[in-house]
């Protein structure tokens, strides 16, 4: 069987049924190939944090793969909860369940990507990332006890910013010939 | 409760969005750019200006992604599928000369697909939308044909432009655009260049 025939065969089957996890399936797969070698080539960046960033990258696709297809499917098999009129003819009925189950895979792809896989990535990488690279691993700080001491702070006596303050100033020596009795005046 | 979620989830403009390998991807493509620099914002584990900073990355990669895809992949793939197509598969020529482009397919698919016969029989649109073999092919068949290779032709260029796109060439420009724009936004700052060391040549 030649190419074109095998294009042929695989765009018949998407023309028929194009499900909604096919592209995003892929989408992740060769990004989780890519995104990691372009990361590892980068030649600006220490080769330890070039190491951590891919396979941080990688995990992420390595867990969205298989997320995207349990979440379009579990979400397709909902459809045939739904309940239609009665009085409907059964191809219709058989024609609009199909097309819930599409619509229902695709607004399931949607959820993946809006809770599941950054719900699951938060959860799941830290830890693996922490096993595989322990060097990376933030060290826990040891707790400081709190000071028990309980004898006050001496305090330091204020400077004073006048002429006469402190210790090591020199009193001016004067003689004083004068009685200390009586009235004084002038004030020496 | 039930027949109106069963309404929405049958509805034709839905189906148009689920069956489109391009809406698809723009929509999860959307989706993760809300959906990642959140759960980054509400994660207590980590430094409050490292979220910040990692958040805004991660939203300015998605959007750089989704800004890609819609002005480089979309046009060019999902156009350039039906083209290549045409030239590739010659047993089924006949088919792809009934419709002019992509766009003119993609209308005739969503007439051809309501599941309610008399829907097609009192549109009046189709005659003006539609050639003859067309317009009889619509209007007088229940079960109209569906022309899937022209269909799966245009998903399956759309499905390697979307692959190219975002896991190809995103992670190349996002990486030339992502840290000027951190930087106008002030949330990195500007590597000082270490100043070259001289070579002393009378030594």
């Amino acid at each position: 069987m030649n190419i074109v025939n095998r294009l042929g065969k695989i765009c018949d089957t998407l023309g028929v049924n194009n499900k909604a996890t096919y592209p995003v399936m892929l989408i992740a797969l060769v990004k989780g190939i890519c995104r990691p070698t372009f990361t590892m080539m980068d030649k600006t960046e220490k080769p330890e944090t070039k190491k951590y960033t891919a396979l941080r990258e990688g995990l992420t696709e390595i867990i969205a793969i298989p997320t995207y297809w349990a979440c379009g499917e579990l979400t397709a098999k909902l459809a045939s909860k739904f309940k239609f009129k009665k009085d409907m003819p059964a191809d219709v009925q058989a024609s609009l369940r199909k097309r819930a189950s599409k619509n229902m895979m695709f607004i399931g792809v949607c959820v993946a990507a809006l809770f599941v896989i950054p719900g699951l990535c938060s959860v799941a990488i830290k830890p693996i990332m922490d096993k595989f690279m322990p060097q990376n691993k933030p060290q826990k700080q040891p707790i400081k006890e709190p000071v028990t001491n309980t004898v006050p702070p001496t305090l330091k006596r204020p400077a004073m910013n006048t002429f006469f303050a402190g210790k090591n100033v020199v009193k001016p020596m004067v003689y004083n010939n004068r009685i200390p009795t009586g009235m004084k005046v002038g004030g020496v | 409760m039930i027949g109106m979620i069963s309404r929405i989830v049958t509805s034709s403009p839905l189906t148009t969005m689920a069956e489109s390998a391009s809406t698809q991807v723009t929509c999860e493509t959307t989706m993760k750019a809300i959906g990642r620099p959140g759960f980054i914002l509400i994660d207590n584990n980590i430094d409050p200006d490292t979220k910040k900073y990692a958040a805004a990355k991660e939203f300015l990669y998605q959007a750089t992604c989704l800004l890609l895809y819609a002005i480089f992949v979309v046009p060019l793939f999902k156009k350039g599928a039906f083209k290549v197509g045409k030239k590739i598969f010659k047993d089924h020529a006949a088919d792809f000369a009934k419709f002019k482009n992509t766009e003119d397919y993609l209308r005739y698919r969503k007439y051809a697909e309501k599941p309610f016969y008399s829907d097609r029989i009192h549109n009046n649109k189709i005659d003006k939308l539609f050639n003859d073999e067309l317009r009889t092919e619509l209007k007088t068949k229940e079960h109209p044909r569906m022309f899937n290779r022209i269909k799966g032709t245009i998903e399956l260029g759309n499905i390697i432009g979307s692959v190219l796109g975002l896991a190809v060439l995103a992670p190349q420009v996002s990486h030339a655009i992502i840290h000027p724009c951190l930087r106008a936004i002030g949330m990195e700052q500007k590597k000082p260049k270490t100043p070259k060391q001289q070579i002393d040549t009378k030594a």
